[in-house]
């Protein structure tokens, strides 16, 4: 018996013996310090020092610099893109699959899965840094359709927010189960006049951690977080006639876009082609036809693919792109704004590029 | 021994060697069960109220497929033939090989998957509705990688769950 008791003692020992030396080791070896990044050496040259041992993209933010995200830094989305020209080791495995080999040649890394470990030099667009944090307020929650609700958050701090039309935020969903925080991307849908709050044009995923939250858990009056604005995808500044073309909360950005060629009297001439599934799926027809009445070259073309018997639809049917390859004549004096899945994008290329239009006149805001 | 049966089908070896390759386990496994029980990448997680361990769940699975006489790529391969096909529909509904509706409904962002090895798949929901018989599947583009990579068709109770045999009795 004393035999067994000396065993086990000896094993516990040897257990704390161990634990001992791991806590020892992670103080010691696994502790880089505070590290200097410096970012944009040779123009803005700003430095700031964080922690060792995070993630770059966290140190950032924790210094309320916000690099686009959408996976929660799982190294999935590959929008936390940037250029770490010193200090980052080699290209890891898991952001092997997003970064193309003239990324790789150029120093591009994934900033959610580099780790700060020693000093940095990296490179950021200029433009992130007047990327901001905001609190608000959801004012208003409103059905659309049978899955898709607009929100409506009214900014509390900062109290107003700068945009361009055709930007978008990235909406923190809290903690509300057993998730972890994370960020999700939305288009800005509405008047950019309105300075004072933006709207989201949301649709339901089965089973998502954000949608599951905004549609069954977030209350009017709630508190909510988001940064921003981001991206790219916004009106060129011309009289170049236009169609628009998206399906599901693609809408979003379109809406926008027609605020925005509302409040500034644009004679722009556009034609907005929304694919819908059947009558219910489509959103926003009582805003789209206010717009047909408030610009003077706006015309929009609902697209149901199959109409419910007993809806009594009178409009065009079948597919987006069916009615686009109808529609449009020759587009090589035309250009061309999307929002909406790979799949429609693509599919509405290749119509737009069939009836004339060139690849650089075809602007698109892709779902992934 | 021969690799293939008179009819190309994997041999008994092949098959074997396959399901082995599914239930090969990351050197974490608790680590990645306690990921698929929580709802860090989706809501409810990917086990449901299912008790059994991960990989007893992959095992009995890939068991099944087996004895049906399939394989997990092949059934994934199916189910990626189809989601294809429906996304001709652009988001609406097209009948497909005129035995069944295909509905894909896609979503801004990407989904991940919970083994350990990066990237991402599109958010897409493949609804499958038989014409003769109205039965419906359901899948995602992240189901469909994890039957093919990891022989996991989900915890009984979860959302996305798929009993491998009405898989394959009614996508074939």
């Amino acid at each position: 018996m004393w035999g067994i008791v000396i065993s086990v003692a000896a094993v516990s020992g040897m257990g704390a013996a161990l634990a001992l030396l791991l806590v020892i080791a992670e103080r010691y070896i696994a502790n880089y310090g505070e590290c200097e990044i410096t970012i944009n050496e040779s123009t803005d040259d700003r430095k700031v020092t964080v922690q060792g041992g995070q993630p770059l993209l966290g140190a950032l933010v924790g210094q309320k610099m916000f690099i686009p995200s959408a996976c929660g830094g799982r190294g999935t989305c590959g929008l936390c893109k940037l250029k770490v020209k010193e200090g980052a080791g080699p290209v890891l495995p898991t952001e092997e699959p997003l970064l193309s080999t003239d990324e790789r040649d150029s120093g591009v890394r994934l900033s959610c899965q580099v780790k700060v470990r020693n000093d940095l030099k990296i490179e950021i667009p200029s433009e992130l840094f007047s990327i901001r944090e905001y609190k608000a307020t959801c004012a208003r929650i409103r059905d659309l359709t049978h899955d898709m609700k607009e929100f409506r958050f009214e900014l509390v701090d900062p109290a107003k927010i700068d945009y361009v039309p055709g930007q978008y935020i990235q909406l923190l969903t809290p903690v509300y189960k057993d998730n972890e925080e994370t960020y999700r991307a939305y288009s800005i849908s509405s008047d950019p006049a309105d300075r004072s709050a933006i709207e989201l044009v949301i649709r339901y995923v089965p089973d998502g951690i954000c949608t599951t939250w905004c549609f069954k858990y977030l209350k009017e009056g709630d508190e909510v977080r988001f940064n921003g604005p981001y991206g790219e995808f916004r009106l060129a500044k011309n009289v170049v006639p236009s169609v628009f073309i998206a399906g599901g909360s693609g809408i979003a950005p379109m809406k926008c876009l027609l605020h925005q060629m509302k409040n500034e009297h644009s004679g722009k001439e556009v034609t907005f082609y929304f694919g819908a599934n059947t009558t219910k799926d489509l959103a926003l027809v009582d805003e789209m036809d206010r717009f047909t009445k408030d610009l003077s070259s706006f015309k929009f073309v609902p697209v149901v693919a199959r109409p419910e018997p007993d809806s009594g639809w009178k409009g065009d049917t079948g597919l987006v792109t069916e009615a686009l390859a109808r529609d449009l004549k020759d587009a090589s004096g035309m250009e061309a704004y999307l929002c909406g899945s790979p799949g429609m994008i693509e599919a509405s290329i290749k119509v737009l590029k069939s009836k004339g239009m060139p690849q650089e006149k075809i602007y698109y805001d892709k779902f992934a | 021994m021969e690799n293939k049966t008179d009819d190309n089908r994997p041999s008994r070896r092949e098959q074997r060697l396959r399901e082995e390759q599914l239930l090969k386990r990351p050197p974490d496994v608790q680590k990645l069960e306690e990921t698929m029980r929580s709802s860090r990448l989706v809501m409810g997680g990917f086990l449901g109220p299912d008790k059994r361990a991960l990989y007893d769940i992959i095992e009995e699975d890939v068991s099944t497929l087996g004895r049906l006489g399939y394989l997990a790529e092949e059934v994934a391969s199916r189910m990626r033939q189809l989601t294809h096909l429906g996304a001709q529909g652009l988001g609406t509904s097209v009948t497909v090989e005129g035995r069944f509706e295909v509905t894909i409904e896609e979503h801004k962002g990407l989904n991940v998957c919970p083994w350990p090895h990066g990237g991402g798949v599109r958010k897409r929901i493949t609804t499958v509705r038989r014409l003769d018989s109205g039965k419906v599947l359901r899948w995602t583009d992240l189901g469909v990688h994890m039957i093919q990579h990891h022989g996991f068709f989900e915890g009984r109770g979860s959302l996305y769950r798929l009993e491998p045999r009405e898989l394959v009795e009614n996508i074939f």
